[in-house]
């Protein structure tokens, strides 16, 4: 059964077009990672999913209720971390999760959910004087009052440290496991790749790919790069030759003695034999798999102004994998 | 409904402010010290009782004042501050993201809203009714209870129609700047512009039939006109019901009148009170000036995108 069913939806903000014509299905029990650059409309989708905003267009489902006419019933079963919140300066931490208790008519102890997100001791204070990352963390405790069914997180890490985003990536898997349906957003891609089990990538309000990580790489033509140290010089025109090969994007000088090369794996060897039959001895290489930052920006890269924008989410993410190869002889 | 989960909150969240302290503050000294004042220094020990300040009206004709007249600006003012940024406020800082997540409607929203703020108003009057009380046991003062206790659920009323109003402002406005430059224009019409306006539409409208030839209306009915235009202001409705529960129907239409309508109503008011004068008809004008912002401001709010 979906949990979340997008059919159609476009938001239309006076002369701009937050998001454009978007179907996504999301599976009950699925953890779904929504990967976009700042801009993208994926705030947008999430403010329609909770009836902040309502659609221009489409029709919006979630838990099996309508989004628009029946957003208390969803809202009953669906725990929510909004993105660019602010708590209630007077109220202390326990208030605001009781607050939380109160309103969805639940019997919860909140001091147990303070303690789950780590403000246990904290909860006395008022929330005025809570950090950023201390905020974050109780809005994640009043979410996960009651144990909801769903989980939306809208950028779930924003102002967590390292540590906190790790135990909030815990308390998401934990919850996962008790088989909540975890909606998030993010444009920290390691953080999606750790927890999520699809991910879709809105680029200017259009959803441009839906797949699992691993599909998602299978897909992409962000290719491997393969760095190569040569022994001589490339002339022009064996540039020229590489580059016609089949699998082969594209072929640049790196440094004095270095080749960059991309292409797809399969094209690796020709590459290198290549090089070799035309006297150019091959004295190492390594290739960088695709990272998900390749293939955001391959799904991205005609925004020139989303990649830029991207940078700072980029930062985060250091799994790409670089392995030395032999040379095969 | 969770609308208690809400007015909880609010309450909880309100009763934690500083403005809420001065404003409980204030009514103690204002509604306490008037009383000491009155029933201590300025009046002897046999003429105390409640009317001399609860029911003082002072009309010199062309200017009118009385206690329960600047009670209510006081309480408008106040109340009116303690709502116009309750719903943009949470709207420029972000905590109605975390208000609306929770499985609480619109309805909810602005219902709690206004019963969380109004209880946090009227908590404040009965402090000071409170101590006013006490001060008029301490001095012996005659204690007319079949009318001060009215008079209390009648100022709580127009607390509520002030919060409504604020809050109906609120709905509808589209940042808090806005909520405050309407919050203060309202204001100014109901405490200053509302009388001059109430006189002006009967007059504007003869001298509109007179431009056109028709006759226009009588002298008689034109200060009627007038007259109920001014009962519609929530602060006169308030002013007029606290003077009958002390002088009667009657005499309480004239206590803050002028000489030309004391000279035209005077007649019409010794034989009866007209319904469209009627205590009953100004009650209601205070229920809708509660009702009817809170519904306006709801249906606006229902529609808007956060």
């Amino acid at each position: 059964m979906a949990a979340i069913e997008l059919d159609g939806v476009t938001k239309r903000f006076e002369d701009v077009i937050a998001v454009s014509d978007l179907s996504l299905t999301v599976e009950e029990g699925e953890v779904f990672g929504f990967l976009g650059p700042n801009g993208a409309g994926k705030s947008t989708t999430i403010n329609v999913l909770l009836d902040f905003v309502r659609p221009t267009a489409g029709t919006v489902t979630v838990l099996d209720h309508d989004a628009r006419e029946e957003s208390v019933a969803v809202r009953e079963r669906t725990g929510v971390l909004p993105e660019g919140f602010d708590v209630y300066d007077r109220l202390t931490g326990r208030a605001h999760v009781e607050f939380a208790v109160d309103s969805k008519e639940v019997d919860a102890d909140p001091d147990a959910v303070l303690e789950r997100v780590g403000l246990g001791d904290a909860a006395d204070r008022k929330a005025g004087g809570y950090s950023k990352g201390m905020r974050q963390r109780l809005a994640l405790a009043m979410a996960l009052v009651g144990d909801p069914d769903l989980l939306i997180l809208d950028e779930p890490s924003s102002g967590l440290d390292p540590a906190g985003a790790k135990e909030m990536r815990e308390i998401v898997l934990s919850e996962a496991d008790r088989g909540t349906t975890v909606f998030f957003s993010s444009h920290i891609l390691e953080q999606v790749e750790a927890v999520c089990d699809r991910v879709g990538i809105l680029r200017e309000g259009e959803l441009v790919a839906v797949d699992s990580i691993d599909g998602l790489r299978a897909a992409s033509d962000a290719d491997a790069t393969l760095r190569i140290t040569v022994g001589a010089a490339v002339g022009d025109e064996l540039l020229a030759t590489l580059r016609e090969l089949d699998g082969v994007s594209s072929v640049d000088h790196d440094g004095d003695d270095g080749l960059r090369v991309g292409c797809d794996s399969d094209a690796k060897t020709t590459v290198v034999t290549t090089l070799e039959d035309n006297g150019v001895p091959v004295d190492d290489f390594s290739t960088r798999e695709a990272s998900l930052e390749d293939l955001f920006l391959a799904y991205t890269e005609d925004s020139v102004s989303a990649a830029e924008s991207f940078d700072d989410g980029a930062s985060a993410d250091e799994d790409a994998t670089t392995e030395g190869t032999e040379v095969p002889r | 409904m969770s609308w208690q989960a809400v007015a909880r909150k609010e309450f909880r969240d309100a009763i934690r402010s500083r403005w809420l302290h001065g404003s409980t503050l204030f009514f103690a000294l204002f509604l306490g010290g008037a009383a000491a004042l009155f029933f201590g220094v300025l009046i002897g020990p046999e003429g105390r009782q409640v009317s001399n300040l609860f029911g003082f009206f002072a009309n010199l004709g062309v200017f009118s004042f009385s206690f329960p007249g600047l009670l209510a600006l006081v309480l408008g003012f106040i109340a009116l501050s303690t709502s116009y940024g309750s719903i943009t406020g949470e709207r420029e800082t972000g905590s109605i993201k975390l208000l609306l997540s929770l499985p609480n409607s619109r309805l909810d929203a602005v219902v709690g809203k206004f019963l969380g703020r109004s209880a946090v108003v009227v908590a404040a009057l009965l402090v000071g009714f409170l101590l006013a009380f006490v001060v008029l046991v301490a001095t012996g003062t005659q204690l007319q209870l079949g009318s001060f206790v009215p008079q209390v659920a009648l100022t709580a009323l127009l607390g509520m129609a002030f919060v409504s109003i604020g809050l109906g402002i609120s709905a509808l406005a589209g940042s808090n700047r806005e909520a405050t430059l309407a919050t203060m224009g309202l204001y100014l019409v109901f405490a200053v512009l509302w009388g001059s306006i109430s006189e002006g539409i009967p007059k504007l409208i003869n001298y509109a039939a007179g431009e056109v030839g028709a006759g226009g209306v009588s002298e008689l009915t034109r200060v009627k006109l007038g007259v109920f235009l001014k009962y519609l202001n929530p602060l006169k409705a308030y002013e007029t019901l606290a003077a009958e529960l002390y002088y009667g129907a009657a005499r309480a239409r004239l206590v803050s009148a002028t000489f030309g309508e004391q000279a035209a109503l005077g007649p019409v008011l010794q034989d009866s009170v007209p319904v469209y004068f009627s205590g009953e008809f100004l009650l209601l004008v205070l229920l809708a000036w509660i009702g009817v912002p809170i519904v306006v401001g709801y249906w606006a709010f229902e529609r808007a995108d956060l």
